[in-house]
């Protein structure tokens, strides 16, 4: 390849020129074929070294004992104050925190789905393999996700089409997002192990509907702008693709 | 490992809540590059807790305004490298910044095909190929998104060595997936 602009090609796509010089790089790609394939190619590279990269996540044991180091004094007083605590106190809070931690991390799922759901909207590009044949789709995901699931069979004049799906993380776990059309609205459907993202609550009512359930130690969540009653027949659809 | 109790002087005003709320958002990331440059998950945990303790004692020191993802990564690195893993690593690393060619990426849509094709366990082997020098660059880059000054910051080196190692890394992992996607093609059209 001979163009002069090619040197700036990985600067390019790692955000590293001048913003002015960015926007004229943007411009030569629109009308140079080689330079628009080498970007096209550096980027596919950099989103499979991204989703490759993030193989290993934190476990949840370890944040406990970096807490710990930060914080040892909390810890070296525990023991022994608590310990006239009275019984049914200790047990109150108890009951009190664990309500207020799950409904907390419910809460953080949730808006962590639909944050997922608006990021797919807004952008150019929704999903990594594009097709309406799940017998496509589903293959994709193999050796990229450590479970497995089956897709909902739509009757043939059902407006609901399969549009593609990508890997997304929640709660640093890996997980499916299979994107569907139905009328003029866009429907999420996040697929994680349940062990790995603790159960996401519905929620009716605000911009968007969240149908959450559990099926075989899987975590299925239905997000979209569209109406409850198509959210609830994608649901059962998937839940009797995947009964068992 | 025992947790320590840490007492330091406050000389910038940063207390170990401020650690906290800047250090615990990062602990994935660098649990994920140590089991990278470690190879085992154990010996990851104990460097990303070696890690936090040092950086915790030398919190005193840091000056507000720099950049502090750099300074962990630069301290988990620095720790690494004089592990007992590290000095291994770094006596046997395979290939040295002088072993390879200049390289300019070819712009071949076949490869662009591939690259697209390549399957996450395909380009996890391409990456643990890579010799430390370039894994730790690619990862910093394309992972943890840093930016080149940063990275510059994290692992010590110039710039310019940032952006030759970040391109040979990238040349190799394309070249691992050409090869690898090849052998695939071979053994599928013999069976």
């Amino acid at each position: 390849m001979s163009c002069d602009w090619r040197e700036q090609v990985d600067l390019y796509v790692d955000g590293e020129l001048e913003p002015a010089s960015q926007q004229a790089f943007s411009g030569h790609v629109q009308g140079c074929s080689d330079c628009a394939t080498a970007v096209l190619e550096q980027l596919e590279l950099k989103k499979a070294v991204r989703l490759a990269g993030k193989r290993f996540t934190a476990p949840p044991d370890l944040y406990a004992s970096v807490r710990r180091q930060i914080h040892p004094e909390a810890r070296a007083t525990r023991g022994w104050s608590w310990g006239l605590v009275s019984a049914a106190l200790i047990l109150f809070i108890a009951l009190g925190f664990g309500w207020y931690a799950r409904s907390h991390s419910e809460n953080a799922t949730l808006a962590e789905l639909v944050d997922l759901h608006v990021n797919m909207l807004a952008s150019p590009n929704p999903v990594d393999v594009i097709s309406s044949d799940k017998h496509t789709v589903k293959p994709w995901y193999q050796g990229k996700l450590p479970f497995t699931f089956n897709f909902p069979n739509p009757a043939a004049n059902s407006p609901l089409t399969l549009i593609g799906g990508k890997v997304v993380y929640v709660q640093h776990s890996p997980g499916a997002e299979l994107v569907y059309q139905v009328r003029l609205h866009k429907i999420s459907v996040f697929v994680f192990q349940a062990r790995d993202v603790s159960g996401a609550g519905s929620a009716y009512g605000s911009a968007f509907t969240v149908n959450s359930w559990q099926q075989n130690g899987l975590q299925y969540s239905v997000v979209t702008d569209a109406s409850k009653e198509d959210a609830e027949q994608l649901r059962a659809l998937l839940e009797e693709a995947n009964r068992q | 490992m025992a947790a320590t109790v840490i007492s330091r002087g406050n000389v910038n005003g940063l207390d170990n809540k401020d650690f906290e709320k800047l250090a615990v958002p990062l602990l994935d990331g660098l649990y994920n590059f140590a089991c990278w440059l470690c190879g085992d998950p154990d010996e990851a945990r104990d460097l990303v807790q070696e890690t936090f303790l040092k950086s915790l004692k030398g919190f005193g020191s840091f000056k507000e305004g720099t950049n502090f993802r750099a300074w962990l990564f630069r301290i988990l690195r620095n720790t690494f490298l004089t592990s007992r893993t590290g000095l291994e690593r770094r006596n046997t690393s395979q290939e040295g910044e002088d072993g390879f060619a200049d390289v300019v990426a070819t712009a071949d849509t076949p490869e662009l095909a591939l690259v697209r094709r390549a399957d996450t366990e395909m380009v996890q082997a391409a990456i643990a190929k890579l010799a430390p020098p370039f894994q730790e660059v690619l990862l910093l880059a394309d992972m943890e998104e840093m930016k080149y000054q940063e990275i510059s910051e994290a692992l010590d080196i110039p710039i310019g060595t940032v952006m030759s190692r970040l391109a040979r890394a990238r040349k190799q992992i394309r070249d691992h997936i050409v090869a690898a996607s090849s052998a695939k093609k071979v053994v599928g059209i013999r069976s």
